[in-house]
């Protein structure tokens, strides 16, 4: 094997998944900066669509209504998610099965968990039901600004917690016994048997999940666009609603791109930055 | 009973409470699916076990359903995830082939950019994407659905860390007797990657079945529209009919709901090895 012919070898094998890559990642990536740069009736370049957006208050609330949101949901999953795992990671009877129960809203469209929580939601709905045979006040959720986000973040997080489980479940397995069994002969309690093994052995798959599920939350969109359409009063307008919604709804094809700039952006830096933070933590353990 | 055994009890019952918890709704929507309309809101208040037993049974919703446009969704859905799911697999497999073992420059920098591709989600790319489809006339076709699901830098990911695994040995050996990288592919890493193949079928599997907002875009024609998004427009059209909305919704889910249950330790084990393992 000469390497020459490896090299031919290697491109054929690689060239769907390039042309792909190319066709569905980089073109339009590229197509957007473009776009983003020329200012509506204009043929020169320039940063007035930027400048645009950046004052257009909907731009700057759904900017805000999506860091409230990433900042709620994100520890709300990732402790939800932990402590699943933590109970899960055990031989009980149907464990397998039970742990299926949990992932199982996650194969679901999430236009179809939206519709029927839509439902449930109502006034008249399951979720307010169950709130008066506890002895509590129905609520309005989803169509009051003060609780429409919440009832998002319930939704939302209903569907993914079994799959960022799933991840730590694995992580939990990979933990060698005979570190427990260290620390037990050194007459560790069961917070400390956590702190000082579980935790630190979770570093890899928790940064894992905290990456990949900021971005999934980033981009959440049917809810929204179902449920909410970004209302009542703004409260739920997710960043992926609003440049829906300047590209398809009122037709702002520039103001749409130079979204979608900022929000590829900012998903890279997440994505660096989160990195980053492993990296620093690994220095301490 | 020991104390042991009693906390085993314990916790096995606070796992069943919770998983009956996320079960709820789904079991709610089934039930509400094969319940006469009035009777969905009727045995809410006050909340009984009637709220999610139903006393009378109806097929009139499961049958209903398949009188519009909804059928047509649902066979949509049903050939656009199975072509993705056998072109991604094509698609994937080769690419992963490529990067785990042909020794090529710049590989590393390739695996790199399909691993970004991987971390951006598609949806973020929607809208230029959309513009380009439309200069590409692929607006309202199959192809139009299709494509996006088939690069899948998880299930490259996932086959790639698979092939890795597989001794040298035998693509020596196989050199030695006069096979090409293709045979090498074919005959000897696809037949020994069975369970990986499955776990990245059921990747492509959950993506596609779930993508909403691409199909939103590209194919809004009834003749084309898949079922994600046929629900969300079903239950605008038929806003007091819950039913019909609950009927279409169970089919929807009940069909990942099976593959996923049957499959799940492929679906778990191919989820778990893409983070927080090397």
């Amino acid at each position: 094997m000469t390497k020459r012919s490896a090299i031919l070898a290697a491109l054929a094998f690689l060239m769907p998944a390039l042309v792909s890559v190319f066709l569905l990642r980089l073109w339009p990536a590229a197509v957007a900066v473009n776009t983003s740069l020329i200012p509506p009736g204009s043929d020169t370049y320039g940063l007035d669509n930027f400048r645009y957006i950046f004052t257009d208050p909907v731009f700057l609330n759904s900017l805000k209504v999506t860091l409230v949101f990433l900042v709620i949901v994100n520890p709300l999953q990732i402790a939800i998610s932990l402590a699943l795992a933590l109970l899960m990671n055990t031989a009980v009877p149907l464990i397998g099965f039970w742990r299926t129960v949990i992932l199982l809203p996650v194969a679901i469209p999430q236009s179809v968990s939206a519709v029927v929580w839509g439902v449930a939601l109502r006034p008249d709905g399951l979720v307010n039901a169950v709130l008066v045979a506890l002895g509590m006040e129905p609520q309005r959720f989803l169509t009051s600004p003060d609780q429409a986000l919440a009832s998002i973040i319930l939704i939302v997080s209903w569907i993914g917690v079994g799959y960022w489980m799933t991840f730590i479940l694995a992580g939990l397995q990979d933990i060698p016994k005979s570190l427990y069994e260290a620390v037990t002969i050194d007459g560790a309690n069961p917070w400390q048997r956590f702190r000082f093994v579980t935790l630190p052995q979770l570093r890899r798959p928790l940064t894992f999940v905290l990456v990949a599920n900021t971005v999934a939350n980033f981009l959440i969109f049917a809810p929204i666009q179902i449920l909410t359409a970004g209302g009542p009063e703004g409260s739920t307008d997710l960043i992926m609603n609003t440049v829906y919604t300047q590209a398809f709804i009122i037709s702002d094809p520039e103001s749409a791109a130079a979204s979608t700039v900022v929000l590829v952006a900012v998903v890279l830096l997440i994505v660096i930055l989160q990195f980053r933070m492993m990296r620093t933590e690994d220095g301490h353990d | 009973m020991t104390e042991h055994s009693r906390l085993r009890w314990l916790r096995l019952a606070v796992i069943v409470m919770i998983a009956a918890l996320f079960f709820l709704p789904l079991w709610w929507m089934a039930v509400s699916a094969m319940r006469p309309g009035d009777a969905i809101f009727r045995y809410l208040s006050p909340l009984s076990p009637w709220s999610f037993l139903p006393r009378e049974w109806t097929a009139e919703h499961m049958l209903g359903i398949w009188q519009g446009s909804f059928g047509r969704a649902i066979f949509n859905s049903i050939f656009v995830t199975l072509v993705t799911v056998i072109g991604g697999l094509a698609v994937c497999s080769t690419a992963a082939f490529a990067l785990a073992v042909i020794d090529f420059p710049f590989r590393k920098s390739v695996f790199f950019v399909m691993v970004i591709s991987f971390l951006i989600p598609f949806d973020a790319i929607a809208v230029p994407l959309y513009g380009i489809m439309r200069l590409l006339d692929l607006q309202n076709t199959y192809t139009g659905l299709i494509l996006p699901g088939i690069g899948n830098g998880l299930a490259v990911f996932l086959l790639r860390q698979f092939f890795i695994g597989i001794p040298k040995d035998l693509r020596e050996a196989a050199f030695v007797d006069g096979m090409g990288w293709f045979g090498i592919f074919w005959r000897i890493y696809l037949p020994l990657s069975g369970p990986a193949m499955l776990s990245a079928a059921l990747i492509l599997f959950v993506f596609q079945w779930q993508a909403y907002l691409w199909p939103l875009l590209i194919a809004p024609s009834p003749e084309y529209k898949v079922a994600a998004v046929a629900i969300a427009q079903f239950s605008n059209e038929y806003q007091a009919n819950f039913g019909l909305i609950f009927a279409a919704s169970l089919v929807i889910s009940i069909i990942p709901m099976v593959v996923l249950t049957i499959l799940q330790r492929y679906y778990s084990t191919s989820v778990a090895s893409t983070g927080g393992k090397e």
